[in-house]
């Protein structure tokens, strides 16, 4: 694959009290890659995207074995800032988010909390995440009007480029697209593959026919257990193991 | 129960198995009216051809139907591209057993050629090599294939022994010049048969291991 490694599990462990969701779980995710994990309902496909950022630590009686790492240091450190690690690695989710504020302000939320208060800055700042999230042409004549006139897609889009603001490293996607048109979805799909350029990106998907359209490389999850992963054109043309081949042609349970 | 997608790819498959079926059949029926010179058998090879094509192309339309509808991935991506392959191959088979034929049926209105046990013995293994390579299909039998794809070493030489020996044999009756170069025809369509099948059995090695072995790329 001769990419680096921007981030990696190694051994992890995860545990929603008494129930062990995921299991020894080792992956590599490449920088200036898109890495997908796919797998049914249940298999830790989410729960191992929210340990990247450690979004899980919010849930009770959780617990995590084993280490994340980002560039060569344990995630999961005490010593770790996990608001500084939230910065690095971004997160878009399910169904778009936006606050109840200005679409400029939406964007510039994360950069106001972190301190920038120049206004010219800020506007280059906020100009510059749009143009990256592929919005800023639809939005430009009325970045004072609230967010939540915006459509599903372009609410979603302002969500990536409010991740995008804040500078991130690695973003974290959980089935961004799964709650848009297929037109919107297309934008979010295109837009991916543009940001892989500048970042390392983790998406979680239901949609096979999405992880093969995105993503370099593909991670099968099962039951908590990683069962292959590979270059998306091998895993989707001729995956290794049985569990993967039954998942992708349909033909599980 | 079988998802509606997999009944679909069982009627692909059944489809490839009709065109086998026909495709066989006219072969054996071009050889043996080349080899008894019956004329009445070369027409209805010729004649039967259109069933052949017209299944080609109902194969590209289910195929066409399944890639479209339910964007398959791994092994039934692969059984739907290795059916397309082999849907060509098959058609070009039955056009090699017109070809033959035509020619038995030239060859039947003039006086026969002194008797030929090697177009006879290339014969059989172009038949064998493709029920051969039918079977490996159907039986999911790469291993089967594999021996398929040695098997056309032998077509290639008996070809050769035949064009050799016709080439001989010209030099010395010049009257048997036409009825000599019509029987080389019929030998290079038959190691062509055998170059189909082949190609057939690549489609079905592709299609189990989902490795390209063409043109010893794997090399």
């Amino acid at each position: 694959m001769n990419k680096q490694c921007k981030m990696a599990s190694r051994r992890l462990n995860f545990f929603y009290g008494d129930y062990q969701a995921l299991h020894d779980i080792s992956l590599e995710l490449n920088e200036n890659q898109v890495s997908a994990l796919i797998g049914p309902s249940g298999c830790g496909k989410s729960t191992f995207l929210r340990c990247l950022n450690r979004m899980n630590d919010l849930i009770p009686k959780s617990r995590v074995e084993g280490e994340i790492i980002l560039d060569d240091r344990n995630v999961y450190d005490p010593g770790v800032d996990v608001v500084t690690l939230r910065r690095k690695v971004g997160m878009v989710f399910q169904k778009p988010n936006p606050f109840p504020k200005t679409i400029f302000e939406n964007v510039a939320y994360g950069l106001r909390v972190n301190g920038l208060k120049d206004s010219e800055a800020l506007a280059s700042r906020v100009e510059r995440s749009l143009r990256q999230a592929a919005l800023w042409e639809e939005v430009k004549d009325r970045l004072h009007r609230s967010a939540l006139g915006l459509s599903g897609g372009q609410q979603q889009r302002l969500c990536i480029a409010r991740a995008l603001a804040v500078e991130p490293e690695v973003i974290l996607m959980d089935e961004p697209a799964s709650a848009l048109d297929p037109i919107a979805t297309q934008k979010i799909e295109e837009l991916i593959h543009e940001l892989k350029k500048n970042y390392t990106i983790v998406i979680v998907t239901h949609n096979m026919q999405q992880a093969a359209r995105v993503s370099d490389v593909t991670a099968f999850f099962y039951m908590g257990k990683l069962i292959e992963v590979d270059l998306t054109e091998t895993l989707f043309t001729r995956p290794k193991y049985k569990q993967t081949e039954d998942y992708i042609t349909g033909r599980f349970g | 129960m079988e998802s509606r997608f997999h009944q679909e790819l069982d009627v692909l498959k059944m489809l490839i198995l009709q065109m086998a079926a026909l495709a066989e059949r006219s072969l054996m029926n071009a050889i043996k009216a080349l080899l008894d010179r019956d004329v009445d058998l070369a027409g209805k090879v010729i004649d039967g051809d259109r069933e052949i094509n017209l299944l080609e192309v109902e194969v590209d339309r289910q195929s066409l139907k399944l890639l479209a509808l339910d964007q398959p991935m791994a092994r039934d991506l692969r059984f739907i591209i290795g059916c397309m392959r082999i849907a060509v191959d098959l058609e070009r088979i039955g056009d090699q057993a017109v070809n033959v034929a035509q020619r038995a049926q030239f060859l039947s209105s003039r006086p026969a050629l002194p008797p030929n046990p090697v177009m006879e013995q290339l014969g059989e293994t172009a038949i064998d090599m493709l029920k051969s390579v039918i079977a490996a299909f159907v039986n999911e039998d790469s291993q089967l294939a594999v021996e398929v794809c040695r098997m056309d070493d032998v077509a290639d030489e008996l070809n050769v022994t035949i064009l050799r020996n016709l080439l001989e044999y010209m030099v010395n009756e010049v009257a048997a010049v036409e009825r000599s170069v019509q029987t080389i025809i019929v030998s290079r369509c038959l190691e062509r048969v055998a170059d189909q099948a082949t190609n057939i059995a690549e489609s079905v090695i592709f299609i189990q291991k989902g490795v390209n072995i063409k043109h010893h790329c794997q090399e």
